[in-house]
Protein backbone atom coordinates (compact mmCIF):
# COMPACT_ATOMS: atom_id res chain seq x y z
CA UNK A 1 0.00 0.00 0.00
CA UNK A 2 1.12 3.41 -1.01
CA UNK A 3 2.17 5.84 2.26
CA UNK A 4 -0.73 8.25 2.15
CA UNK A 5 0.34 11.11 3.97
CA UNK A 6 -2.18 12.09 5.70
CA UNK A 7 -2.45 13.05 9.80
CA UNK A 8 -4.79 10.36 10.93
CA UNK A 9 -5.00 11.13 14.38
CA UNK A 10 -4.54 14.75 16.19
CA UNK A 11 -4.34 15.37 19.95
CA UNK A 12 -4.10 19.43 20.24
CA UNK A 13 -3.59 20.67 23.73
CA UNK A 14 -5.85 18.33 25.07
CA UNK A 15 -7.13 18.18 28.82
CA UNK A 16 -9.40 15.87 30.41
CA UNK A 17 -11.31 16.79 33.84
CA UNK A 18 -12.21 14.55 36.50
CA UNK A 19 -14.68 15.83 39.16
CA UNK A 20 -14.62 13.30 42.19
CA UNK A 21 -17.62 14.46 43.96
CA UNK A 22 -19.50 14.19 40.65
CA UNK A 23 -18.48 10.25 40.76
CA UNK A 24 -20.13 9.92 43.87
CA UNK A 25 -23.75 8.63 43.69
CA UNK A 26 -26.05 11.28 45.26
CA UNK A 27 -29.81 10.69 45.83
CA UNK A 28 -32.36 13.14 45.37
CA UNK A 29 -32.51 12.96 49.31
CA UNK A 30 -29.59 13.37 49.91
CA UNK A 31 -29.21 16.36 47.90
CA UNK A 32 -32.18 17.97 49.59
CA UNK A 33 -31.07 17.67 52.81
CA UNK A 34 -27.40 18.71 52.27
CA UNK A 35 -29.21 21.81 50.33
CA UNK A 36 -31.72 22.69 53.31
CA UNK A 37 -28.76 22.58 55.72
CA UNK A 38 -26.73 24.98 53.08
CA UNK A 39 -24.14 22.86 52.77
CA UNK A 40 -21.68 23.11 49.70
CA UNK A 41 -20.40 20.18 47.38
CA UNK A 42 -17.23 20.27 47.46
CA UNK A 43 -15.47 18.67 44.40
CA UNK A 44 -12.22 17.43 44.04
CA UNK A 45 -10.90 18.11 40.43
CA UNK A 46 -8.57 15.82 38.90
CA UNK A 47 -6.84 16.19 35.67
CA UNK A 48 -5.90 12.74 34.51
CA UNK A 49 -4.46 14.38 31.11
CA UNK A 50 -3.00 17.74 30.93
CA UNK A 51 -2.33 19.43 28.12
CA UNK A 52 -1.21 16.58 26.10
CA UNK A 53 -0.78 17.20 21.84
CA UNK A 54 0.78 14.66 19.36
CA UNK A 55 0.03 13.69 15.71
CA UNK A 56 -0.22 10.41 13.97
CA UNK A 57 0.47 10.04 10.31
CA UNK A 58 -1.16 7.23 8.31
CA UNK A 59 0.77 4.24 8.50
CA UNK A 60 2.51 5.43 11.37
CA UNK A 61 2.70 2.75 14.17
CA UNK A 62 2.54 5.60 17.25
CA UNK A 63 3.32 4.19 21.04
CA UNK A 64 2.01 5.97 24.42
CA UNK A 65 3.82 4.82 27.81
CA UNK A 66 3.42 6.12 31.13
CA UNK A 67 2.91 4.91 34.65
CA UNK A 68 -0.40 3.14 35.86
CA UNK A 69 -2.48 6.21 36.47
CA UNK A 70 -0.84 8.85 33.97
CA UNK A 71 -4.00 8.36 31.58
CA UNK A 72 -3.21 6.22 29.19
CA UNK A 73 -6.66 4.76 29.46
CA UNK A 74 -8.13 7.78 29.18
CA UNK A 75 -6.22 8.97 25.84
CA UNK A 76 -7.41 6.04 24.04
CA UNK A 77 -11.43 6.58 25.22
CA UNK A 78 -10.90 10.29 24.28
CA UNK A 79 -9.74 9.24 20.90
CA UNK A 80 -12.08 6.66 20.62
CA UNK A 81 -14.92 8.81 21.31
CA UNK A 82 -16.06 7.60 24.39
CA UNK A 83 -15.01 10.54 27.01
CA UNK A 84 -15.56 13.92 26.17
CA UNK A 85 -12.04 16.36 26.00
CA UNK A 86 -12.28 19.09 28.28
CA UNK A 87 -10.07 21.25 26.65
CA UNK A 88 -7.95 20.96 23.55
CA UNK A 89 -9.16 19.51 20.15
CA UNK A 90 -8.91 16.11 18.72
CA UNK A 91 -9.25 14.95 15.50
CA UNK A 92 -9.57 11.24 14.07
CA UNK A 93 -9.32 10.41 10.37
CA UNK A 94 -10.42 7.17 9.30
CA UNK A 95 -12.04 4.16 10.00
CA UNK A 96 -10.80 3.35 13.87
CA UNK A 97 -11.37 0.09 14.97
CA UNK A 98 -10.40 0.38 19.28
CA UNK A 99 -9.12 -2.66 20.60
CA UNK A 100 -9.80 -1.08 23.93
CA UNK A 101 -12.07 -3.20 27.04
CA UNK A 102 -11.91 -6.07 24.61
CA UNK A 103 -15.81 -8.11 25.27
CA UNK A 104 -17.68 -4.98 27.33
CA UNK A 105 -21.16 -5.78 25.75
CA UNK A 106 -21.02 -9.60 25.78
CA UNK A 107 -23.72 -10.87 27.49
CA UNK A 108 -22.98 -14.09 29.49
CA UNK A 109 -26.13 -15.55 28.91
CA UNK A 110 -26.00 -15.64 25.69
CA UNK A 111 -24.09 -17.92 22.63
CA UNK A 112 -20.90 -17.30 21.41
CA UNK A 113 -22.65 -16.60 17.72
CA UNK A 114 -25.39 -14.44 19.42
CA UNK A 115 -22.22 -12.20 20.97
CA UNK A 116 -20.89 -11.94 17.63
CA UNK A 117 -24.13 -10.11 16.26
CA UNK A 118 -24.58 -8.30 19.77
CA UNK A 119 -20.82 -6.66 20.05
CA UNK A 120 -20.31 -7.08 16.23
CA UNK A 121 -23.15 -4.07 16.22
CA UNK A 122 -22.50 -2.12 19.55
CA UNK A 123 -19.11 -1.58 17.58
CA UNK A 124 -20.88 -0.68 14.69
CA UNK A 125 -21.02 -3.01 12.40
CA UNK A 126 -23.95 -4.61 10.42
CA UNK A 127 -25.75 -7.40 11.00
CA UNK A 128 -25.74 -8.90 7.24
CA UNK A 129 -22.03 -8.74 7.07
CA UNK A 130 -21.40 -9.91 10.84
CA UNK A 131 -24.14 -13.59 9.91
CA UNK A 132 -21.40 -13.92 6.40
CA UNK A 133 -18.51 -13.67 9.30
CA UNK A 134 -19.68 -15.92 12.04
CA UNK A 135 -18.03 -19.07 10.99
CA UNK A 136 -14.44 -16.80 10.13
CA UNK A 137 -14.76 -15.26 13.84
CA UNK A 138 -15.15 -18.86 15.07
CA UNK A 139 -12.04 -20.44 13.44
CA UNK A 140 -10.12 -17.72 14.16
CA UNK A 141 -10.81 -17.31 18.18
CA UNK A 142 -10.55 -21.53 17.67
CA UNK A 143 -14.13 -21.65 18.96
CA UNK A 144 -15.92 -23.42 15.93
CA UNK A 145 -17.18 -26.11 18.04
CA UNK A 146 -18.53 -24.18 21.21
CA UNK A 147 -19.95 -21.31 18.89
CA UNK A 148 -23.56 -22.05 19.79
CA UNK A 149 -22.39 -22.23 23.63
CA UNK A 150 -23.64 -19.59 26.24
CA UNK A 151 -21.21 -17.84 27.26
CA UNK A 152 -20.96 -18.82 30.59
CA UNK A 153 -19.49 -21.75 29.91
CA UNK A 154 -16.53 -20.38 28.44
CA UNK A 155 -13.25 -20.28 30.29
CA UNK A 156 -12.05 -16.58 30.62
CA UNK A 157 -9.27 -17.37 27.73
CA UNK A 158 -12.26 -18.35 25.72
CA UNK A 159 -14.85 -14.91 25.97
CA UNK A 160 -10.78 -13.15 25.53
CA UNK A 161 -10.53 -14.96 22.09
CA UNK A 162 -13.78 -14.34 21.08
CA UNK A 163 -13.47 -10.72 21.78
CA UNK A 164 -10.46 -9.77 19.77
CA UNK A 165 -11.28 -11.94 16.94
CA UNK A 166 -14.42 -10.06 16.79
CA UNK A 167 -12.82 -6.47 16.92
CA UNK A 168 -10.34 -7.30 14.61
CA UNK A 169 -12.71 -8.68 11.90
CA UNK A 170 -12.58 -5.20 10.22
CA UNK A 171 -10.30 -3.45 7.73
CA UNK A 172 -9.76 -0.34 9.89
CA UNK A 173 -7.24 2.43 9.04
CA UNK A 174 -6.74 3.26 12.75
CA UNK A 175 -5.89 0.81 15.23
CA UNK A 176 -6.03 1.45 18.75
CA UNK A 177 -4.40 -1.43 20.45
CA UNK A 178 -4.62 -1.48 24.72
CA UNK A 179 -2.26 -4.17 26.01
CA UNK A 180 -4.31 -7.05 24.44
CA UNK A 181 -1.97 -8.95 23.74
CA UNK A 182 -1.95 -10.55 26.88
CA UNK A 183 -4.65 -12.80 25.67
CA UNK A 184 -5.15 -16.58 25.60
CA UNK A 185 -2.30 -18.96 25.90
CA UNK A 186 0.93 -18.54 24.15
CA UNK A 187 -0.19 -20.01 20.66
CA UNK A 188 -3.12 -17.72 20.62
CA UNK A 189 -0.81 -14.21 21.50
CA UNK A 190 1.24 -15.04 18.35
CA UNK A 191 -1.83 -15.52 16.08
CA UNK A 192 -2.47 -12.58 17.87
CA UNK A 193 0.40 -10.70 16.64
CA UNK A 194 0.79 -11.93 13.23
CA UNK A 195 -2.47 -10.36 12.98
CA UNK A 196 -1.62 -7.18 14.26
CA UNK A 197 1.44 -7.19 11.89
CA UNK A 198 -0.17 -7.83 9.35
CA UNK A 199 -2.31 -5.29 9.81
CA UNK A 200 0.93 -3.01 10.10
CA UNK A 201 1.70 -4.35 6.91
CA UNK A 202 -1.20 -3.17 5.01
CA UNK A 203 0.04 0.18 6.82
CA UNK A 204 -2.84 0.68 8.84
CA UNK A 205 -2.15 3.21 11.61
CA UNK A 206 -1.54 1.54 14.91
CA UNK A 207 -1.72 3.64 18.50
CA UNK A 208 -0.50 0.91 20.78
CA UNK A 209 -0.54 1.41 24.78
CA UNK A 210 2.01 -0.74 26.50
CA UNK A 211 4.16 -1.47 29.19
CA UNK A 212 6.59 -3.48 27.61
CA UNK A 213 9.50 -1.68 26.77
CA UNK A 214 10.19 -4.53 23.96
CA UNK A 215 7.28 -4.43 22.35
CA UNK A 216 7.30 -0.73 22.36
CA UNK A 217 10.64 -0.58 20.03
CA UNK A 218 10.13 -3.03 17.96
CA UNK A 219 6.50 -1.77 17.18
CA UNK A 220 6.52 1.70 17.25
CA UNK A 221 8.62 4.37 15.71
CA UNK A 222 7.98 7.23 17.89
CA UNK A 223 5.85 7.34 20.98
CA UNK A 224 4.59 9.60 23.66
CA UNK A 225 5.61 10.02 27.33
CA UNK A 226 2.54 10.56 29.86
CA UNK A 227 3.51 11.30 33.82
CA UNK A 228 1.20 13.13 35.86
CA UNK A 229 2.12 16.12 37.43
CA UNK A 230 4.89 16.86 34.05
CA UNK A 231 4.29 17.92 30.62
CA UNK A 232 4.22 15.26 27.96
CA UNK A 233 7.03 14.85 26.04
CA UNK A 234 6.77 13.14 22.05
CA UNK A 235 9.64 11.69 20.77
CA UNK A 236 11.36 8.62 18.81
CA UNK A 237 10.85 5.29 20.42
CA UNK A 238 14.02 5.20 21.04
CA UNK A 239 14.16 8.70 22.84
CA UNK A 240 11.07 7.79 24.95
CA UNK A 241 12.24 4.23 25.74
CA UNK A 242 15.14 5.39 27.54
CA UNK A 243 13.30 8.04 29.21
CA UNK A 244 10.30 6.08 30.76
CA UNK A 245 12.96 3.44 31.40
CA UNK A 246 15.15 6.32 33.57
CA UNK A 247 11.80 7.17 35.41
CA UNK A 248 10.78 3.86 36.31
CA UNK A 249 14.18 3.22 37.50
CA UNK A 250 14.04 -0.04 34.95
CA UNK B 1 -8.95 26.01 37.09
CA UNK B 2 -9.20 26.51 34.12
CA UNK B 3 -9.82 30.07 32.93
CA UNK B 4 -12.79 31.14 31.71
CA UNK B 5 -11.35 31.95 28.61
CA UNK B 6 -10.81 28.54 27.84
CA UNK B 7 -13.11 27.30 25.39
CA UNK B 8 -14.55 23.57 25.49
CA UNK B 9 -12.61 20.44 23.89
CA UNK B 10 -13.67 19.43 20.62
CA UNK B 11 -13.71 15.53 18.90
CA UNK B 12 -14.18 15.72 15.36
CA UNK B 13 -14.04 12.35 13.77
CA UNK B 14 -14.40 11.31 9.98
CA UNK B 15 -16.25 8.86 9.40
CA UNK B 16 -18.23 9.16 12.36
CA UNK B 17 -19.00 7.03 14.84
CA UNK B 18 -21.88 6.52 14.12
CA UNK B 19 -23.09 9.10 11.43
CA UNK B 20 -22.83 9.03 7.79
CA UNK B 21 -24.99 7.60 5.14
CA UNK B 22 -24.97 4.05 6.40
CA UNK B 23 -26.12 4.82 9.99
CA UNK B 24 -29.66 4.57 10.36
CA UNK B 25 -29.03 0.34 8.77
CA UNK B 26 -26.22 0.26 11.63
CA UNK B 27 -28.70 1.72 14.63
CA UNK B 28 -31.25 -0.12 13.02
CA UNK B 29 -29.16 -4.01 13.70
CA UNK B 30 -27.76 -2.36 17.32
CA UNK B 31 -31.17 -1.98 18.47
CA UNK B 32 -32.67 -5.57 16.82
CA UNK B 33 -29.42 -6.91 19.17
CA UNK B 34 -31.02 -5.21 21.95
CA UNK B 35 -34.26 -5.86 21.66
CA UNK B 36 -33.94 -9.44 21.19
CA UNK B 37 -31.31 -9.75 23.76
CA UNK B 38 -33.65 -8.05 26.63
CA UNK B 39 -36.58 -10.24 25.27
CA UNK B 40 -34.49 -13.98 25.59
CA UNK B 41 -33.08 -12.46 29.32
CA UNK B 42 -36.85 -12.09 30.34
CA UNK B 43 -37.93 -15.61 29.19
CA UNK B 44 -34.91 -18.03 29.60
CA UNK B 45 -35.03 -17.11 33.33
CA UNK B 46 -38.88 -17.96 33.86
CA UNK B 47 -39.93 -21.49 34.08
CA UNK B 48 -43.05 -20.77 32.51
CA UNK B 49 -42.02 -17.84 29.81
CA UNK B 50 -43.88 -16.60 27.45
CA UNK B 51 -46.97 -17.98 29.04
CA UNK B 52 -46.34 -15.68 32.19
CA UNK B 53 -46.28 -12.45 29.31
CA UNK B 54 -50.39 -13.75 28.76
CA UNK B 55 -50.96 -15.09 32.11
CA UNK B 56 -50.39 -11.93 33.79
CA UNK B 57 -52.79 -9.65 32.44
CA UNK B 58 -55.30 -12.55 32.83
CA UNK B 59 -54.92 -12.90 36.68
CA UNK B 60 -54.80 -9.13 37.11
CA UNK B 61 -57.98 -8.92 35.39
CA UNK B 62 -59.39 -11.88 37.22
CA UNK B 63 -58.50 -9.91 40.43
CA UNK B 64 -59.94 -6.37 39.68
CA UNK B 65 -62.85 -8.04 38.35
CA UNK B 66 -63.79 -9.82 41.51
CA UNK B 67 -62.73 -7.17 43.80
CA UNK B 68 -64.48 -4.14 41.54
CA UNK B 69 -67.21 -5.43 39.38
CA UNK B 70 -69.92 -5.30 42.08
CA UNK B 71 -68.82 -1.50 41.90
CA UNK B 72 -68.73 -0.86 38.01
CA UNK B 73 -69.61 -3.97 36.70
CA UNK B 74 -73.37 -2.21 36.40
CA UNK B 75 -72.06 0.80 34.71
CA UNK B 76 -69.58 -1.16 32.31
CA UNK B 77 -70.79 -3.48 30.37
CA UNK B 78 -68.56 -6.51 29.37
CA UNK B 79 -66.21 -5.03 32.74
CA UNK B 80 -63.18 -7.82 32.52
CA UNK B 81 -62.84 -6.60 29.11
CA UNK B 82 -62.69 -3.26 30.13
CA UNK B 83 -60.11 -3.96 32.65
CA UNK B 84 -57.65 -6.19 30.45
CA UNK B 85 -57.36 -3.38 27.32
CA UNK B 86 -56.95 -0.85 29.83
CA UNK B 87 -54.53 -3.20 31.64
CA UNK B 88 -52.35 -3.64 28.74
CA UNK B 89 -51.96 0.13 27.73
CA UNK B 90 -50.78 0.58 31.36
CA UNK B 91 -48.35 -2.32 31.21
CA UNK B 92 -46.71 -0.91 28.35
CA UNK B 93 -45.77 2.49 29.57
CA UNK B 94 -45.13 1.28 33.27
CA UNK B 95 -43.12 -1.38 32.44
CA UNK B 96 -41.78 0.29 29.47
CA UNK B 97 -40.79 3.36 31.74
CA UNK B 98 -39.89 1.87 34.36
CA UNK B 99 -37.05 -0.71 32.60
CA UNK B 100 -36.46 2.55 30.51
CA UNK B 101 -34.92 4.21 33.70
CA UNK B 102 -32.92 2.36 34.76
CA UNK B 103 -31.65 1.37 31.41
CA UNK B 104 -28.99 3.67 31.42
CA UNK B 105 -27.28 3.21 34.79
CA UNK B 106 -27.52 -0.48 34.25
CA UNK B 107 -25.58 -0.44 31.02
CA UNK B 108 -22.90 2.14 32.78
CA UNK B 109 -20.12 -0.26 32.33
CA UNK B 110 -20.80 -0.74 28.32
CA UNK B 111 -21.38 3.45 28.19
CA UNK B 112 -18.26 3.66 30.06
CA UNK B 113 -15.93 1.26 27.67
CA UNK B 114 -17.35 1.27 23.95
CA UNK B 115 -18.75 4.42 21.98
CA UNK B 116 -21.96 3.86 21.45
CA UNK B 117 -25.25 6.13 21.26
CA UNK B 118 -26.49 5.87 24.55
CA UNK B 119 -29.95 6.65 23.58
CA UNK B 120 -30.01 2.81 22.44
CA UNK B 121 -30.79 1.53 25.63
CA UNK B 122 -34.35 3.54 26.58
CA UNK B 123 -34.92 2.68 22.94
CA UNK B 124 -34.44 -0.36 23.13
CA UNK B 125 -36.44 -0.86 26.88
CA UNK B 126 -39.10 0.78 25.33
CA UNK B 127 -38.75 -1.19 22.29
CA UNK B 128 -38.74 -4.73 24.61
CA UNK B 129 -42.12 -3.90 26.29
CA UNK B 130 -43.67 -3.03 22.66
CA UNK B 131 -42.86 -6.40 21.99
CA UNK B 132 -44.16 -8.14 24.77
CA UNK B 133 -47.24 -6.30 24.50
CA UNK B 134 -47.81 -7.71 21.14
CA UNK B 135 -47.91 -10.91 22.76
CA UNK B 136 -49.94 -9.94 25.54
CA UNK B 137 -52.67 -9.20 22.68
CA UNK B 138 -53.79 -13.20 22.91
CA UNK B 139 -55.06 -13.19 26.21
CA UNK B 140 -57.17 -10.03 24.97
CA UNK B 141 -58.14 -12.04 21.54
CA UNK B 142 -59.07 -14.80 24.31
CA UNK B 143 -61.10 -12.57 26.60
CA UNK B 144 -62.98 -10.98 23.61
CA UNK B 145 -63.89 -14.73 22.13
CA UNK B 146 -65.37 -15.58 25.80
CA UNK B 147 -67.45 -12.31 26.19
CA UNK B 148 -68.19 -12.57 22.63
CA UNK B 149 -67.31 -9.19 21.62
CA UNK B 150 -66.62 -9.05 18.02
CA UNK B 151 -63.90 -7.43 16.66
CA UNK B 152 -65.06 -4.41 14.00
CA UNK B 153 -63.03 -1.92 11.74
CA UNK B 154 -62.19 0.68 13.98
CA UNK B 155 -59.54 -1.93 15.06
CA UNK B 156 -57.40 -0.28 12.55
CA UNK B 157 -57.06 2.07 15.36
CA UNK B 158 -55.02 0.47 17.17
CA UNK B 159 -52.06 0.38 16.19
CA UNK B 160 -52.35 4.72 16.27
CA UNK B 161 -53.02 3.94 19.86
CA UNK B 162 -50.05 1.77 20.56
CA UNK B 163 -47.73 3.98 18.61
CA UNK B 164 -48.41 6.94 21.11
CA UNK B 165 -48.20 4.90 23.82
CA UNK B 166 -45.16 3.99 22.78
CA UNK B 167 -43.70 7.39 21.40
CA UNK B 168 -44.90 8.89 25.12
CA UNK B 169 -43.34 5.86 27.07
CA UNK B 170 -39.98 6.64 25.35
CA UNK B 171 -39.95 10.50 26.21
CA UNK B 172 -40.85 9.67 29.76
CA UNK B 173 -37.90 6.95 30.01
CA UNK B 174 -35.76 9.51 28.21
CA UNK B 175 -36.47 12.35 30.70
CA UNK B 176 -36.36 9.43 33.82
CA UNK B 177 -33.15 7.83 32.63
CA UNK B 178 -30.90 11.05 32.61
CA UNK B 179 -32.20 12.20 35.91
CA UNK B 180 -31.48 8.68 37.40
CA UNK B 181 -27.95 9.05 36.19
CA UNK B 182 -27.51 11.73 38.06
CA UNK B 183 -30.16 10.95 41.28
CA UNK B 184 -30.08 7.08 41.89
CA UNK B 185 -32.74 6.78 43.94
CA UNK B 186 -35.24 8.44 41.18
CA UNK B 187 -36.67 4.83 40.46
CA UNK B 188 -38.16 4.47 44.02
CA UNK B 189 -39.84 7.80 43.70
CA UNK B 190 -40.91 7.05 40.48
CA UNK B 191 -42.67 3.86 41.86
CA UNK B 192 -44.12 5.20 43.96
CA UNK B 193 -45.39 7.78 41.56
CA UNK B 194 -46.36 5.15 39.34
CA UNK B 195 -48.90 3.37 42.12
CA UNK B 196 -50.70 7.02 42.11
CA UNK B 197 -50.42 7.50 38.44
CA UNK B 198 -52.11 4.17 38.74
CA UNK B 199 -55.21 5.02 40.45
CA UNK B 200 -55.35 7.91 38.76
CA UNK B 201 -56.04 6.73 35.67
CA UNK B 202 -59.10 5.44 34.39
CA UNK B 203 -57.70 1.61 33.88
CA UNK B 204 -60.26 -0.54 36.18
CA UNK B 205 -62.58 2.14 36.58
CA UNK B 206 -64.82 4.33 34.24
CA UNK B 207 -64.67 8.37 34.02
CA UNK B 208 -68.72 8.47 34.37
CA UNK B 209 -67.97 7.28 38.16
CA UNK B 210 -65.84 10.64 39.06
CA UNK B 211 -67.37 13.69 40.21
CA UNK B 212 -66.91 16.88 37.50
CA UNK B 213 -64.11 18.46 40.10
CA UNK B 214 -62.27 14.68 39.90
CA UNK B 215 -62.95 15.04 35.88
CA UNK B 216 -61.68 17.93 35.83
CA UNK B 217 -58.33 17.19 37.05
CA UNK B 218 -58.40 13.75 35.62
CA UNK B 219 -58.32 15.77 31.91
CA UNK B 220 -54.43 17.40 32.62
CA UNK B 221 -53.57 13.13 32.92
CA UNK B 222 -52.06 12.52 29.41
CA UNK B 223 -52.62 8.57 29.75
CA UNK B 224 -56.28 9.37 30.42
CA UNK B 225 -56.44 10.20 26.59
CA UNK B 226 -53.53 7.76 25.23
CA UNK B 227 -55.45 4.80 27.22
CA UNK B 228 -58.69 5.81 25.81
CA UNK B 229 -57.48 5.80 21.92
CA UNK B 230 -56.35 2.39 22.61
CA UNK B 231 -59.28 1.16 24.17
CA UNK B 232 -62.22 2.68 22.77
CA UNK B 233 -61.65 0.72 19.45
CA UNK B 234 -61.50 -2.89 20.86
CA UNK B 235 -63.61 -2.43 23.62
CA UNK B 236 -66.64 0.18 22.33
CA UNK B 237 -65.59 -0.93 18.43
CA UNK B 238 -65.63 2.59 17.56
CA UNK B 239 -62.96 5.21 16.27
CA UNK B 240 -62.01 7.31 19.35
CA UNK B 241 -62.79 11.14 19.02
CA UNK B 242 -61.09 13.40 17.04
CA UNK B 243 -60.12 16.03 19.57
CA UNK B 244 -59.14 12.86 21.52
CA UNK B 245 -56.69 11.21 19.02
CA UNK B 246 -55.01 15.24 18.73
CA UNK B 247 -55.01 15.73 22.05
CA UNK B 248 -53.30 12.12 22.64
CA UNK B 249 -50.54 12.86 19.43
CA UNK B 250 -49.72 16.15 21.09
CA UNK B 251 -49.12 14.97 24.38
CA UNK B 252 -47.03 11.41 22.75
CA UNK B 253 -45.39 13.73 20.27
CA UNK B 254 -44.48 16.58 23.13
CA UNK B 255 -43.55 14.41 25.92
CA UNK B 256 -41.42 12.78 23.46
CA UNK B 257 -39.77 16.12 22.60
CA UNK B 258 -38.97 17.36 25.96
CA UNK B 259 -37.02 13.87 26.66
CA UNK B 260 -35.14 13.63 23.90
CA UNK B 261 -33.89 17.18 24.45
CA UNK B 262 -33.40 16.59 27.96
CA UNK B 263 -31.34 13.74 27.19
CA UNK B 264 -29.24 15.26 24.34
CA UNK B 265 -28.59 18.16 27.10
CA UNK B 266 -27.12 15.90 29.64
CA UNK B 267 -25.43 12.52 27.73
CA UNK B 268 -22.23 13.53 27.02
CA UNK B 269 -21.31 13.98 31.49
CA UNK B 270 -23.12 10.48 31.70
CA UNK B 271 -19.98 8.82 31.66
CA UNK B 272 -18.17 10.74 34.47
CA UNK B 273 -21.35 9.42 36.42
CA UNK B 274 -22.12 6.05 35.89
Amino acid sequence: MAYDPITRITVDQLSVRYDLQLERVISVREYAIRRLRGERFPSQILWPIRDVSFTVQAGESFGIVGRNGAGKSTLLKVIAGIVPPTLGRVEVRGQLSPLLELGAGFDMELTGRENIQLYGTLLGRRSRHLRARIEAIADFAELTPFVDVPLKNYSSGMVARLAFAIATDSDPEILIVDEVLSVGDAPFQRKCEERLARFRARGVTILLVTHSLALLTETCSRAVLLEPGRPCVVGSVNEIAARYAERTGG
Amino acid sequence: MNGAEATPGTYDRTPPVWGGPGAPGRYFDLLHNLVSRAIKQRYKRSVLGFAWTMLNPLMTMLILTVVFSAVFGAVVPNYPLFVIVGLLAWNLFSLGSTQGLASVVDSGALIRKVAVPKEMFPLAAVGANLVNFLFSLIPLLFVMLVMRVSITWAVLWVPVGVFLIGLFTLGVALALTTLNVFFRDVRYFYDAALLAWFYGTPIFYPIEVLSPRARAILQWNPLYVLVDVFRTPIYAGTAPAPAIVITAAIEAIGMAVVGWLIFRRYQARFVDYI
